[in-house]
């Protein structure tokens, strides 16, 4: 059985606009899953239904249901869902820039009563990503990019989660970064078995880390599969992978490739 | 102008301005988490003194019952009002919130004479009248006691910012959605800001109460604590600490100073004047954070 099964969800903004338009994904328990699409696809938006948190943008699920490790979470407050082992790590890192890393770390610890099990998850985290160690006493809102967005990680890891939705983590990152950050996905999801819904405009980076995904554009999921099966469709190299072959513009008639898929 | 009088106004004054900065530590704990400024803080410092008094006077329990007794309804009250009123600004313009506590200024002040009587109550909370004499100079006892319990509590809310409960609230005023996302129950964590304010604002209707008597006019005391809260930064409870020694330092000495010239009443401008210069020449306040922004 998987982990998190979404059916059939319709999301609607201000109560006209219909952002994602009937979408079902399924991730199963230490899944990596990845979620492609271009700009306003819809992909935020449906990380957003899975953690609650469209209220604080007057989004909502206007159908369908999400069913997280066997229970119907929709109904969960966002808050509730995180102490069900579902995280989101927000597009834009998100951290709490008046905070210490250190302080980052343990606010989001509010689930944790054992006060050891939390200083012990902290030294963890501090060893996973020693960056964050060095920086432990500044404020976050010094912190580079790319130590913003690890620390984004690992205080999703606090709560100790069984699924991370994570939104675009190599927005606005130098490439050896974007390396780093998913090295520790990877590391994440194999040595202690969290899942990861993964939203990724950087295709070729995504479909490498992914086990499968899935294709959104404009609110509809038009392709699905493992991530070979995707790496080898023309349609997707030529969309979303920068094509397969140089082309002469001066020496031929160039007809742009169709995609094969309604949207 | 000598020396010793300068002196006395200067420890009474700093001593008043400790118990303003226990009313100003309240708009800044609820600034600090919700960012909304809380119009209603003297209303609420007014109400906890009614409450004192209802515990002690009608009630007819002994005041180290009734105060502790009076603080524990008060939370009860600020947690409340987050309940029933200020959950449903969630999502609105923050000018919308700030009118809310406002109004219950205006109402509690019209509420709690309404029904308990315009005359002044009084409440006795056991400070001996009788000024401290230290050489030349006479220090109010009332003040002192005051001012000095006052400054103990909002240095234990400035420890208590650094308890784990008190960085989920920093979380909070930093970012509501990411504080959502990672489990922290955000409208909790307003309430319990709410609450302890609402605690503060009692002890110091309390000590007010126990100077001037229990009336409506101890809702004034939200001007003196909004001057010592802008000027300190309203987000920082150490800027309080300064800010309120400054305001009733300034105070005091201009009723010694300038009162005797101009016929009195010069009090009652200082706090205007420092809102006003504030606002003007440094908006943060001597200690308000500044705003990051990475380029």
């Amino acid at each position: 059985m998987s982990l998190l099964t979404l059916n059939n969800i319709e999301v609607v903004y201000d109560r006209v606009f219909l952002a994602v338009k009937g979408i079902s994904i399924e991730v199963p328990p230490s899944g990596l899953v990845a979620l492609l699409g271009a700009n306003g696809a819809g992909k935020s938006t449906v990380l957003k239904a899975i953690s609650g948190l469209l209220r604080a943008e007057r989004g909502e699920v206007s159908r369908g249901n999400a069913s997280f490790a066997g229970e119907d979470v929709l109904a969960l407050a966002p808050p509730e869902r995180v102490r069900r082992g579902l995280v989101h790590v927000l597009e834009g890192r998100r951290v709490f820039e008046h905070l210490s890393p250190a302080e980052n770390l343990l606010a989001a610890t509010t689930m944790h009563r054992d006060r050891a099990r939390v200083a012990r998850r902290l030294d963890e985290m501090f060893t996973l990503f020693p960056r964050l160690a060095e920086r432990a006493n500044s404020k976050a809102g010094y912190l580079s990019g790319g130590e913003q967005q690890m620390l984004a990680i690992a205080r999703a890891l606090m709560t100790e989660p069984k699924l991370i939705l994570l939104d675009e983590p190599s927005l606005g990152l130098a490439p050896f970064l974007v390396d780093e950050i998913f090295d520790i996905v990877r590391r994440i999801n194999a040595e202690a078995g969290v899942a990861v819904l993964l939203v990724e405009q950087n295709a070729v980076a995504a479909l490498d880390l992914v086990q499968s995904a899935y294709l959104i554009e404009q609110g509809r999921i038009v392709m699905s599969g493992s991530a070979e099966m995707l790496r080898a469709n023309p349609d997707i190299q030529e969309a979303y992978l920068a094509g397969g072959k140089a082309v002469d513009y001066h020496a031929v008639k160039h007809y742009r490739r169709r995609k094969r898929w309604l949207a | 102008m000598d020396s010793a009088l300068l002196l006395e106004l200067s420890i009474n004054g700093a001593c008043t301005g400790m118990m303003y900065a226990l009313v100003a530590a309240g708009i800044v704990l609820i600034y600090k988490t919700s960012g909304v400024a809380n119009l209603a803080q003297g209303a609420l410092a007014m109400t906890g003194a009614y409450v004192a008094w209802i515990a002690s006077t009608l009630v007819g329990l002994p005041m180290w019952i009734g105060a502790p007794l009076a603080a524990l309804v008060m939370f009860g009250v600020g947690a409340l009002i987050e309940r029933l009123a200020m959950r449903r600004m969630i999502g609105q313009p923050l000018i919308m919130a700030i009118m809310l506590t406002m109004g219950l200024e205006i109402m509690l002040r019209g509420v709690m004479p309404g029904l308990l009587g315009g005359t002044v109550k009084k409440i006795d909370i056991g400070i001996p009248n009788a000024p401290i004499i230290a050489g030349d100079i006479l220090i109010n006892r009332t003040l002192l006691i005051g001012g000095g319990v006052s400054f103990a509590m909002i240095v234990a809310s400035i420890l208590f910012f650094n308890s784990r409960l008190g960085v989920v609230m920093r979380a909070v005023s930093d970012d509501q959605t990411a504080s959502w996302s990672v489990g922290i129950r955000v409208e909790r964590a307003i309430a319990v800001a709410w609450g302890l304010s609402a605690v503060m604002a009692t002890t110091a209707g309390l000590l007010w109460g126990a100077t001037q008597g229990v009336d409506w006019s101890l809702s004034l005391l939200l001007v003196k604590a909004l001057a010592i809260a802008i000027l300190g930064g309203l987000d920082s409870l150490p800027g309080v600490l300064i800010a309120g020694v400054a305001v009733g330092v300034i105070e005091s000495l201009a009723t010694g100073i300038i009162d005797p010239v101009i016929g009195g009443g010069s009090r009652e401008v200082v706090a205007s004047a420092i809102i006003l210069a504030t606002l003007l020449v440094r908006p943060h306040g001597l200690l308000g954070r500044e705003h990051i922004e990475r380029v």
